[in-house]
């Protein structure tokens, strides 16, 4: 038992914790901006997909790494565009649309691999990725340096976007239209500015960030190789994460973590458990995390309701 | 019986399955294959023959029953999407309780076999369903991640407790005995005689939803739950029944597929299966009828995808873009629409205005 204990907590558990956890987090900040415009977004997994795909062939194509991941997000742009042009302009059901994106990434992607690559995928190219960053000094620093040390640079990069997309949302006039063009879009009209505009902006923005989260998964966690249906429901954590993290980017960030940890364990625990099952927890966690969600918000509330309950019904004072 | 035809959905659908087609001869050609000579190659796969057409109908019976399953639900206002799980759970059970009854009389193995499936696919169903009516859980979350665990549980069940004997076979279950195969209906064909069950529960699953008090009470819990509460009906039990009717239709799906095609569990039972039913539901904008007929549209497109791909060597997943193009314009055509009128009813009151404006400087 102790041999297991001292396995799961070891530096290494963290360190992968952070590589399963970023794409997560990217798609997840992303996520946030579009749930924070009142979008219901559930065809995250197919960004990520078709990011995945991209940035594999955008590497293949311009031998570099970083072309690849610049080609993932400027085709992230383009299907932020593409989902905005059903879901704001033509309002056509988000979640028809997001489903439909997410069938439409896996035959794409599985087409267009196929088509370019031949039957047996990635395996025998050449293919640019992204190597380990080593930080002088930091890594020197016993266990916290080698998790901090030693990930790809996206992984710093979204370290990064914590900050940015925070100060976006919170901190920025731009942040704040799109967050009143989620919840109150008339007010916002009424001051002058358009609630679509601000539905594209959140869009477009999510399509990058899920792209990024895509050529993380291929260029940076799997060295440069593409499988079909690689995202694996990662879409869907982190559209979880986002509920979790009353889409606060850097709450998402912070859920995504959670999710990292919980599949790093399961991937220690293989040698112990069949790894099929360590490979279900992360999904029953995020069930449990959605559940753990709205309970605690009833019950919240139902804190507050007695109150005004029992002063509702408290007898008239006397006199 | 009258059977009222919405002229103009046929017509979009026709507009969009052409433009579909239009859009998949572009990829076809821009990836350098001659898209005439494949979709004759698609055409050719899907009709040449009577096993190229059972498998034809074999696929569109799953897709029809899945593509009701989530009708059900989201008739009453759940969306389903874990049928992918049910379905698979379905099928394991099933598996592995014909391989254990062996022995047996088909006469008893294949009901118990069935009302296993259904029972598990029911529940597993229930859940998202139990959670979204008592914590208001979103469901689409909830039932897409149980699809993942099913699919972890499944291939644990599959390479380990419930392993085949046979170690060629690294993931499945048992081989089913012969005696409790499903009859073909065409030689070297999926087809087998559980189509005509498969036909007899989409037909009633219509006329439940369509002619009866129960599919009133349904499509009102679905439109409009509060007026539904109001008038006394017990939603949240509604809902819990629809899940649980969509979750044993997934799990039988998953039965037949064994019983019917693979005579074994194994992953290829359902491929997203689940999903393209979906697809096909939310394309017949969730009728059950249409939802039928499109089934078989696009069982004609899918296998004669996978007949293009032996042919012409072109990726059969053409298919599945061409599909969901079909959706995307589906979708687009309400807005559209929906953008002509605006303009339209913007454009005679801009006019009417005018005349009034017009008027009244003709009364000074």
């Amino acid at each position: 038992m102790n041999e297991i204990l001292s396995q799961v907590f070891s530096a290494g558990t963290f360190t992968q914790m952070l590589r399963s956890a970023t794409p997560v987090a990217l798609a997840a900040m992303g996520g946030s901006m579009t749930e924070h415009a009142g979008i219901m977004n559930i065809g995250m997994d197919g960004m990520i997909l078709m990011g995945a795909l991209i940035g594999v062939l955008g590497s293949y194509v311009i031998g570099s790494a970083v072309g690849g991941v610049a080609a993932a997000v400027l085709f992230g742009i383009l299907v932020g565009l593409f989902f905005a042009l059903f879901v704001v302009k033509l309002r056509s059901d988000e979640f028809i649309i997001g489903c439909a994106l997410n069938i439409f990434a896996s035959g794409f992607t599985a087409y267009v691999s196929r088509a370019v690559f031949g039957l047996s995928g990635t395996s025998g190219y050449e293919i640019d990725y992204m190597r380990p960053i080593e930080i002088p000094l930091i890594k020197d620093i016993p266990f916290l340096g080698e998790i901090i040390s030693g990930n790809t640079a996206l992984v710093y990069v979204a370290w990064l976007l914590i900050l940015v997309m925070w100060a976006f949302v919170y901190r920025t006039p731009y942040g704040f239209w799109m967050r009143a063009s989620g919840e109150k879009p008339e007010t916002l009209r009424t001051a002058g500015i358009s609630p679509e505009k601000m539905k594209w902006l959140s869009s477009v923005l999510c399509g990058m960030l899920c792209g990024l989260s895509g050529a993380y998964l291929s260029l940076g966690y799997l060295n440069g190789t593409f499988v079909e249906g690689m995202s694996a429901s990662r879409g869907f954590i982190a559209f979880a994460c986002v509920i979790f993290a009353a889409a606060n980017p850097a709450k998402a960030y912070l859920a995504a973590l959670m999710f990292g940890f919980f599949d790093a364990i399961g991937l220690r625990l293989q040698n112990y458990i069949s790894s099929d099952l360590t490979s279900a927890i992360p999904y029953a966690i995020t069930v449990i995390m959605m559940v753990y969600v709205v309970v605690s918000k009833e019950r919240k509330r139902r804190s507050l309701q007695p109150r005004h309950d029992a002063a509702a019904a408290q007898p008239p004072a006397e006199g | 019986m009258r059977l009222r035809i919405n002229w103009s959905y046929i017509l979009a659908l026709t507009v969009s399955i052409a433009a579909a087609l239009v859009i998949g001869a572009a990829i076809l050609l821009i990836s350098g294959y001659d898209p005439l000579k494949a979709y004759a190659a698609m055409l050719s796969g899907a009709f040449s023959n009577a096993r190229h057409i059972g498998d034809v109908l074999e696929y569109a019976m799953v897709l029809c029953l899945c593509g009701v399953a989530c009708d059900i639900g989201s008739r009453v206002g759940i969306f389903n999407v874990g049928g992918e799980g049910q379905l698979l759970l379905g099928a394991i059970v099933a598996a592995q309780i014909g391989v254990a009854l062996n022995g047996l009389s088909a006469w008893i193995v294949i009901p118990v076999a069935g009302l296993g499936a259904a029972l598990v696919g029911g529940l597993y169903a229930l859940l998202p369903g139990w959670l979204k009516v008592k914590h208001r859980v979103n469901e689409v979350i909830t039932t897409i991640m149980l699809n993942n665990i099913a699919e972890f549980v499944c291939e644990y069940l599959a390479k380990g407790p419930w392993k085949n004997p046979d170690n060629n076979i690294v993931a499945g279950t048992g081989n089913l005995p012969q005696t409790y195969w499903f009859t073909r209906l065409a030689t070297g064909s999926n087809l087998t005689t559980v189509f005509f069950v498969a036909t007899g529960m989409t037909i009633l699953t219509w006329y439940v939803m369509q002619k009866t008090a129960t599919g009133y009470e349904m499509r009102l819990t679905g439109d409009n739950p509060r007026f539904a509460r109001f008038a006394g009906l017990k939603t949240d039990r509604i809902v819990l029944i629809a899940m649980l009717v969509s979750g044993m239709m997934c799990g039988l799906v998953g039965m037949f597929r064994v019983y019917g095609a693979e005579h074994i569990y194994k992953a290829s039972i359902s491929n997203d299966y689940y999903f393209e039913g979906l697809m096909v539901a939310m394309i017949a904008k969730y009728q059950v009828l249409p939802t039928a007929v499109i089934s078989v549209l696009f069982a004609i497109l899918k296998i004669g995808a996978q007949g293009m791909e032996t042919a012409a060597g072109v990726p059969n997943q053409i298919y599945l873009i061409i599909q969901t193009v079909v959706i995307f314009s589906m979708a687009a055509e309400s807005g559209i629409v929906s953008d002509i009128k605006r303009r339209m009813a913007d454009k005679s009151a801009r006019l009417a205005a005018r005349q009034r404006a017009k008027e009244g400087a003709a009364n000074e």
